[in-house]
């Protein structure tokens, strides 16, 4: 069948990319002159405390970015006419780009000692990881969830309104069944971002007490080299997010699909209207505020020397090369998952729809290092590596990118493949031209979407590139670090500005050219 | 009594033709309407019900104006084609819904709407969803609905367009039957002239945003004088 | 869209084989960090300089940092391109050695501004510096004037560190603390825990979180100052000078066993002791130039403090007891 093909190649490719490189690392534990440490490491106490605090910071954190989201999402869903609103939407893209160095700087200006609400010493610990990463994921969540209200018939509306139901019924009849479908993804998402981040919490955490998985892997490969043991961490931390995958999945409701057309619900009263406005003005608050101290110590910096570097421009247009290849190899690859996985779930095999999806999505939790390093080794003894910097970037950052298409376009994909694929079986509409005239014009939205967010997100990387990249090759993230590591910090906030406003302006192009300017409000 | 005094609207979307209508059904009356697509059939129903909000004009229940009322408050219950149901919601607790959004239903409401269930002859598949039952059972259970609420005015926007035959003369016969009972106004919205033949004794002809006719079905139905309803109409 | 990927396609192409671009004369490969690379470091400068004595060409590589390129060249082993490694700190020494790559040199150390004396047979210094622990002196008055003060000051300067898992200088206090401490260290570390705000990965949070003033002191290096002093005109910041020394820091390079062009490293690595490279080292990576010479350093450096005595742990201990040594702060920190 057409689309089981495409989609099991791409999962081979997944399942290669992620265990080939560990099987890699693996075999060199064997090597003569390495050391294997002791794999009873589960004995050690350290490692225990790692483990939990690895899962309680990522617990915490994703509730909350996503319990805040889901009522400020709420808010712009019913305030379709708000001023700024696309504006608004856009500029919560931008936190996913900040790199991470950026963020604890932006963070720390906000709230460190000298800072605008400043928190003092407390602000070093599981205060300042739920800060940042929260400042992260609450705008990502706010994204991913808004267009489940679109999803909700015209004339349920209609009904809410004439049998009288006021905000809450509408919200337990109405929305929250909705929402059940995307909500299972967008928190597993977050609590994987949340267990994977590594310098916030490293930073921010205020010392060893606060200590991930990520860290313990970092150290294992690098500092102690040992890669059996990172990779055997490596597989435990896979085998964690599993277990919350499952756990998150099976609340998933994929919901009964009809066709529907959408319409924009009427706020119900005043009140409930200058609530939504001071919900959606506090996440802005909450967001803008590291996004504007970024700016502010720019502005104070050499700009206009910073902007005459040629260095400067080549890396900036190594970031666009990077972040629109990647964002490309990402989206097709989900797109080609998502076609299998919503005629999956069309056809009733909803376990294997949600297995689907869990593939694409669990491959974020191996962390970049393993990955590169793993590739390094399989790939040296035949090429020069140094050769194949990009391919090798722009391929991990696909694969990093890879759970925000499927929490993007999936939803969509399921509900267009129910609605009219008895349609073009029927009048043989397929491939190319199905793309073209039904695919193309539906699912922009989502698609642009999630290309847009792959973009950004893989502009900001700065783990993968820091692995292999030199200077010839920088990135704008990657100059950001470095001129951070020469003292050179008033143009670091330079650059970070720049690098902030570039993501936002291709991030707005590329909502623009490819989700189209509708009038939707979704 | 329902009446319709000089109701004037027009969509926001350029070209916008104004539309404006006059009418009135009595208690107990079924009243069709028939006419081509985009004449302003469903737009009426949508304003009675206040989804629309009218520029000028009255609409009349016994009297009392109702077009300064929100949705909610007015006495209107309404069908739809389709999604009428909370699909995820067994058949019992939708109907209920249309007596309490709340859904704390005292004793004698609960009753109310067992007896509307079973009335519609669905008492057997009350913790059934929606999704489990035929289009036929799913329009009945919206009637349920619509009767527990006890309003006035009952509307149906070509609810039965997705039926079979005998199963929409069934159903018109049903509603007919209610109306009459409970002493409401009906304005029915449909496509099949046959449903007008059944349901009403009058029907209006809706046509450019205004009554073009309103007569007794079978003349109104005969009618020759009107090129447009002739067109409309076609050979029957 | 095709017009996108077509021109993606293309300008991959291109990128890739600008990495292929075989220059006709020979090309010697040296494998450092990136901050030595990057624009405002040493390299740029020392490439043009090299070069225009070699007639060849030199390839500069930029490796996160030390330990990244130690363990790249484990993973290439004898595949390696690379002719020569240039970043490694003494704390690395006894493994790279361990590890068989490296070529021992047969160079003298004339000259050294080193404080001991220089034994290594395979590797050679080219830079040194000292930690120590920086300071705003207008919003600190009377910094400590010891470790142990440091430590035992409960209500003393708060101070910003780096971890020694994922950093040099986090590394390196560790060592400092140890040579001053011994087996005292853990005891003296939990006497400091409180006044730590908090440790970061590298050195560039800590120092930039110093910077924002969330710290009154930050562990970096006695020549920070420096870059302040002539960069930024400003001489608000100082080192604080301890009483017990400074822990040393030395920055060197060595031959690579596998090498192509050992002639031609070996030039480089005279070239690497000689006035032409060593006087670019003070003011582009802000450390001491490992030769000693009365023109290699800018006037402002007079200004630094003194970190004498210097402190060094044998490297054949550090690499025994590195693991131990960071278990056991890991325990204490984590209390």
């Amino acid at each position: 069948m057409s689309r089981r093909f495409p989609a099991f190649l791409v999962l081979a490719l997944l399942a290669f990319m992620v265990l080939a490189p560990m099987a890699g690392l693996l075999n060199l534990g064997s090597l003569p002159g390495y050391e294997m440490t002791d794999l009873r490491f589960w004995e050690s106490a350290y490692l225990r405390r790692v483990f939990f605090f690895s899962v309680w910071q990522a617990l915490l954190s994703a509730l909350l970015s996503v319990l805040p989201a889901i009522l400020v999402a709420r808010a712009f869903a019913l305030q379709p006419d708000l001023p700024l609103r696309r504006a608004l939407l856009r500029l919560f893209a931008l936190p996913l780009v900040v790199p991470a160095v950026v963020a604890v700087m932006a963070v720390v200006s906000v709230y460190g000692s000298d800072g605008w609400l400043p928190l003092g010493r407390s602000l070093y610990g599981l205060n300042g990881i739920l800060i940042a990463h929260v400042f992260f994921n609450l705008p990502l969540a706010v994204r991913l969830l808004l267009p489940q209200w679109q999803a909700i018939p015209r004339h349920h509306w209609l009904l809410a309104e004439q049998l009288g139901m006021n905000s809450w019924q509408r919200w337990r009849f109405l929305e929250w069944p909705m929402l059940r479908e995307a909500l299972p993804g967008v928190v597993l998402l977050v609590f994987m971002l949340c267990l994977t981040s590594f310098a916030v919490v490293l930073t921010l955490g205020g010392g060893p007490r606060s200590t991930t998985l990520e860290v313990a892997i970092y150290q294992s490969l690098r500092f102690d080299f040992d890669p059996a043991r990172a990779v055997v961490l490596a597989l435990l931390q896979l085998g964690l997010c599993l277990l919350v995958a499952v756990v998150t999945l099976k609340l998933q409701r994929l919901p009964e699909v009809e066709i529907a057309d959408s319409a924009t619900p009427t706020p119900i009263t005043a009140l409930h209207k200058a609530l939504d406005i001071a919900l959606i003005l506090a996440a802005t608050v909450y967001v803008g505020m590291p996004l504007l101290s970024v700016l502010i110590d720019a502005l104070d910096g050499p700009v206009l020397s910073v902007l005459s570097s040629a260095t400067l421009w080549r890396s900036i247009a190594n970031t666009l090369l990077i972040g629109l290849s990647a964002a490309l190899l990402s989206v097709s690859a989900g797109w080609f998952l998502l076609r299998y996985s919503a005629g999956l779930a069309y056809a009733g095999h909803t376990r294997g729809a949600r297995l689907v999806d869990l593939a694409g999505s669990i491959v974020y939790v191996v962390p970049p290092l393993v990955i590169g390093t793993g590739m390094f080794v399989l790939l040296s003894p035949h090429v020069d590596v140094f050769d194949w910097v990009f391919p090798i970037v722009i391929s991990i950052n696909a694969l990093m990118g890879l759970p925000f298409v499927i929490r993007c376009l999936g939803p969509a994909m399921r509900q267009n493949h129910a609605r009219y694929h008895r349609l073009c079986l029927s009048i043989a509409l397929l491939g190319w031209h199905r793309f073209r005239y039904l695919e193309w014009p539906l699912l922009r939205r989502p698609l642009g979407l999630a290309i847009a967010l792959v973009t950004v997100l893989a502009m900001g990387d700065l783990g993968v590139i820091a692995l292999f990249g030199s200077p010839a090759s920088a990135t704008l993230a990657l100059l950001i670090y470095q001129q951070l590591g020469a003292y050179l910090i008033p143009q670091a906030a330079v650059t970070a500005m720049l690098l902030l406003l570039l993501c936002l302006a291709v991030y707005a192009l590329l909502e623009r050219l490819i989700g189209g300017n509708s009038d939707a409000t979704y | 009594m329902l009446l319709i005094e000089g109701l004037e609207f027009a969509y926001d979307v350029a070209p916008a033709a104004p539309m404006r209508f006059e009418l009135e059904v009595a208690d107990g009356e079924v009243l069709s309407l028939i006419g081509p697509s985009g004449s302003g059939k469903s737009t009426l129903l949508n304003l009675v019900a206040g989804f629309l909000p009218a520029r000028s004009g009255r609409i009349l229940i016994d009297e009392v104006a109702i077009e300064g009322l929100a949705v909610a408050e007015r006495p209107v219950s309404i069908v739809f084609q389709q999604h009428n149901l909370f699909p995820h919601l067994d058949l019992y607790t939708n109907v209920a819904l249309g007596v309490e959004p709340s859904l704390r239903l005292d004793s004698v409401q609960v009753e109310a709407v067992r007896d509307a269930l079973a009335r519609l002859g669905l008492e057997q598949l009350q913790r059934r969803k929606p999704g489990e039952l035929s289009g036929g059972q799913r329009q009945r259970v919206a009637l349920a609905r619509a009767l527990v609420r006890k309003r006035k005015i009952l509307l149906l926007d070509e609810a039965f367009a997705a039926l079979g035959p005998a199963m929409r003369a069934e159903l018109i016969e049903l509603v007919k039957e209610l109306v009459r009972e409970q002493g409401m106004v009906g304005l029915l919205v449909s496509h099949q002239p046959r449903d007008a033949l059944i349901a009403s004794a009058r029907s209006a002809f809706i046509c450019d945003g205004q009554v073009a006719a309103s007569a007794a079905t079978a003349e109104l139905l005969e009618q020759t004088d009107l090129p447009k309803l002739r067109d409309y109409l076609g050979s029957m | 869209m095709y017009s996108f990927l077509r021109g993606t396609g293309k300008g991959l192409a291109l990128l890739l084989m600008s990495f292929n671009l075989q220059a006709a004369p020979p090309n010697l490969v040296v494998y450092t960090y990136d901050s030595f690379t990057s624009e405002w470091g040493p390299g740029p400068q020392v490439k043009v300089a090299f070069e225009a004595k070699c007639a060849c060409t030199l390839e500069l590589v930029g490796l996160s940092d030390g330990v990244a390129m130690l363990n790249r060249l484990r993973l290439e082993g004898a595949n390696s391109r690379a002719d020569i490694l240039l970043g490694l700190d003494t704390n690395l020494t006894a493994e790279a050695r361990a590890s068989g790559l490296f070529e021992p040199h047969r160079l003298k150390l004339q000259a050294s501004a080193l404080p001991g004396p220089w034994r290594d047979d395979t590797f050679l210094p080219y830079d040194f510096g000292y930690f120590a622990f920086v300071y705003n002196r207008e919003k600190l008055t009377s910094p400590p004037a010891s470790l142990r003060q440091l430590v035992d000051d409960a209500n003393g300067a708060s101070i910003l560190i780096q971890d020694p898992r994922t950093s040099t200088p986090g590394l390196g206090l560790l060592l400092w603390m140890k040579a001053v401490f011994g087996d005292e260290a853990d005891q003296a570390w939990a006497r400091l825990s409180p006044r730590v705000v908090t440790v970061s990965k590298g050195w560039s949070e800590a120092y930039g979180l110093f910077l924002k003033g969330e710290a009154d002191m930050v562990l970096s290096y006695t020549t920070s100052p420096a870059y302040h002093i002539i960069a930024e005109q400003d001489s608000r910041y100082a080192a604080a000078p301890f009483s017990e020394g400074h822990y040393q820091q030395i920055e060197v390079a060595g031959m690579l066993r596998s090498s192509r062009q050992k002639q031609l490293a070996g030039e480089f690595l005279e070239f690497m002791l000689s006035e032409d490279f060593q006087k670019i080292i003070p003011t582009t990576n802000w450390m001491y130039p490992a030769v000693a010479g009365d023109t290699l350093l800018p006037a402002e450096f007079a200004e630094l403090i003194d970190p004498s005595p210097a402190l060094l742990l044998e490297e054949t201990q550090v690499a025994r007891e590195r693991k131990a040594w960071v278990d056991e702060w890991l325990e204490v920190m984590s209390q």
